[in-house]
């Protein structure tokens, strides 16, 4: 018998909070005042940012439907990093920097409760059964650029997934494609950090269901400065406290290929 | 009266194998083992004279683009020899942006201000990323030409300029070869960063390699990977599970191994590849021990 989805007319999600929960306040807010019926997180609640702990009761109050990332992974299996799969000596440095503070101060309780979420989501939004993860459907960890995914693999992923819409999130700059047929992808961004423009917003999706999938991708301005303070006090890393106040990444950039990083600072 | 040989069978051999899992990426040994360079460390042998592993023509390239293509594939890579002196290269590159991402991988020495144009046009007019792999092998000319040959180094810098001028970040690749002879603190990572930066480039992008037995280094080493060694490990995570390379002579899973009779997959098509690859060279054990892979990242 087919699995029954849940069906919705217009959705909110978010990509990875990285423990930003300024931001991720501004973000449930502003999508309450949207008129959404559901609210999704595809995952990495964790690291870059402060206290891990703060986005926990945030995600909770709102009734939010989140799916675990990598990192929640590995948060919850106590692995000793994030799999994140760096090879840059410089981006591991960082990723080990970030991921020892986060493991340390996530609570035995939250840890556990990541090891609790799906990997995947299926809801039908309209006539559309929309696919949800966090890298890809096929590795959790997985990037899906917008420059680096060909839509060959798209619709590949999209017939093996048996879906109509794939959600993703995991390298942290949007895109959206439609593809032929009336299918279409989407990484819907993510809420901790910037996207490597120069400005200090960061973004969410909203799609409604229609004849033609409306993929609308929102701004999100915050309190970035208070996140940025909270990131000093607590000793994170000056490059990544930079990254929030100007909006140009400073580390993790091995992944990037070249089109965006060409459009970044560094 | 003449006897039938016996057949083999892999298991008794001991040797062990990698699954076939996707299709990700595509390697197209473009020019085989033609290259005007001659490295003392180089992981096929190539060389400006008689190639042992043919050139692969236009048509053949075409038609791997095509079938990746329909398989999903979601990274394409053009390799040699150097690429640069097939005379369809950017024809090719052009058609291969069409279907994915895709990365040449170069010496760095043939790429002139007129090439470098054509490249960055074809980087602006793709919907996919054009990387560019150059290699280098120390930021000091005279130990980098020790291995690549005399002028090699101040023609690929001049080519890491001419990219960066336009806006194309190359990726810088370096092994490990000079390692020995660089006992200092400052690992090769940091010191290729150093130096890109002093060079002007904001955006230094850097792929380390490790050296291996295979090419002009064969018989280096000589241990191979057992059943023993791979116990409790994930060996879909080696590159070899979800690549292919297309080379003249057939299809094979390792871009260092194309052309290597006990690395061949398939004399034809792609699909008939997709079955698992033995891990049969002291290169599978490189491979294994490094967690190294020939992509970009």
């Amino acid at each position: 018998m087919p699995e029954r989805l849940s069906e919705y007319r217009r959705i909110a999600v978010f990509g990875g909070v990285y423990s930003n929960a300024p931001a991720l306040r501004a973000a449930l807010d502003d999508a309450r005042r949207r008129d959404v019926d559901a609210l999704f997180c595809l995952g990495d609640l964790g690291g870059f940012g402060p206290h891990p702990d703060r986005v926990y009761p945030l995600l909770r109050q709102a009734g939010v439907h989140v799916l675990q990332g990598n990192y929640d992974e590995s948060l919850a299996s106590g692995r000793a990093d994030c799999a994140c799969g760096y090879t840059d000596p410089r981006d591991n440095h960082f990723a080990r920097v970030s991921y020892a503070y986060t493991f340390t101060h996530t609570s035995p309780d939250n840890r556990a409760w990541l090891g609790t979420l799906p990997r995947h989501r299926r809801v039908r939004l309209g006539e559309r059964r929309v696919l949800m993860c966090h890298g890809s459907p096929r590795l959790v960890n997985e990037f899906l650029w917008e420059s680096s995914t060909p839509s060959g693999l798209l619709r590949t992923l999209l017939r093996e997934g048996e879906a109509d819409v794939l959600l993703c999130t995991h390298t942290g700059i949007k895109w959206h494609r439609a593809l032929d047929g009336g299918a279409h992808a989407a990484n819907v961004g993510v809420l901790g950090r910037p996207e490597n423009d120069g400005t200090t917003r960061v973004w969410y999706t909203i799609l409604t269901a229609g004849p033609d999938l409306a993929v609308e991708f929102v701004p999100v301005p915050y309190d970035f400065e208070t996140q940025a303070r909270e990131m000093e006090a607590e000793g994170l890393p000056a490059e990544f406290v930079e990254t929030i106040r100007t909006g140009w990444w400073t580390t993790c950039l091995e992944n990037l290929p070249a089109k965006e990083r060409a459009r970044g600072k560094f | 009266m003449k006897m039938a040989l016996p057949v083999l069978r892999r298991e008794a051999t001991g040797t062990p194998e990698a699954p076939f899992v996707r299709l990700s990426a595509l390697w197209i040994q473009l020019t085989g083992t033609w290259c005007n360079l001659e490295c003392t460390h180089c992981l096929n042998a190539s060389g400006p004279r008689d190639p042992w592993l043919a050139p692969l023509d236009g048509a053949a390239a075409r038609r791997a683009i095509a079938e990746a293509e329909r398989l999903g594939v979601k990274e394409i890579y053009l390799t040699g020899g150097e690429p640069f002196l097939h005379r369809d290269i950017v024809p090719l590159l052009e058609l291969s942006l069409a279907v994915a991402p895709t990365t040449v991988l170069t010496n760095g020495t043939l790429i002139t201000e007129a090439m470098a144009d054509a490249l960055a046009a074809l980087a602006q007019a793709a919907a996919y990323s054009l990387e560019i792999r150059v290699s280098l092998d120390d930021v000091d000319p005279d130990l980098n030409d020790r291995v690549r040959g005399p002028g090699a180094w101040g023609k690929a810098v001049r080519t890491v300029r001419r990219l960066n001028a336009r806006g194309l970040v190359p990726i810088v690749t370096a092994t490990e070869i000079l390692d020995a002879e660089r006992p200092t603190a400052t690992g090769t990572y940091q010191r290729f960063r150093d130096f890109l930066l002093a060079e002007g480039v904001r955006k230094p992008r850097i792929k380390i390699l490790p050296v291996f037995g295979v090419g002009r280094l064969e018989g280096r080493d000589t241990e191979r990977l057992t059943e023993a060694a791979l116990e409790g490990f994930d060996r879909a995570q080696l590159q070899c599970a979800e690549t292919r390379v297309i080379a003249a002579d057939g299809v094979y899973a390792c871009p260092i191994l194309a052309g290597q009779r006990g690395a061949r997959l398939s004399d034809g098509g792609l699909e008939a590849s997709f079955r698992p690859a033995p891990l049969y060279h002291p290169a599978c054990l490189t491979c294994h021990q490094t967690g190294m892979t020939c992509r970009n990242a």
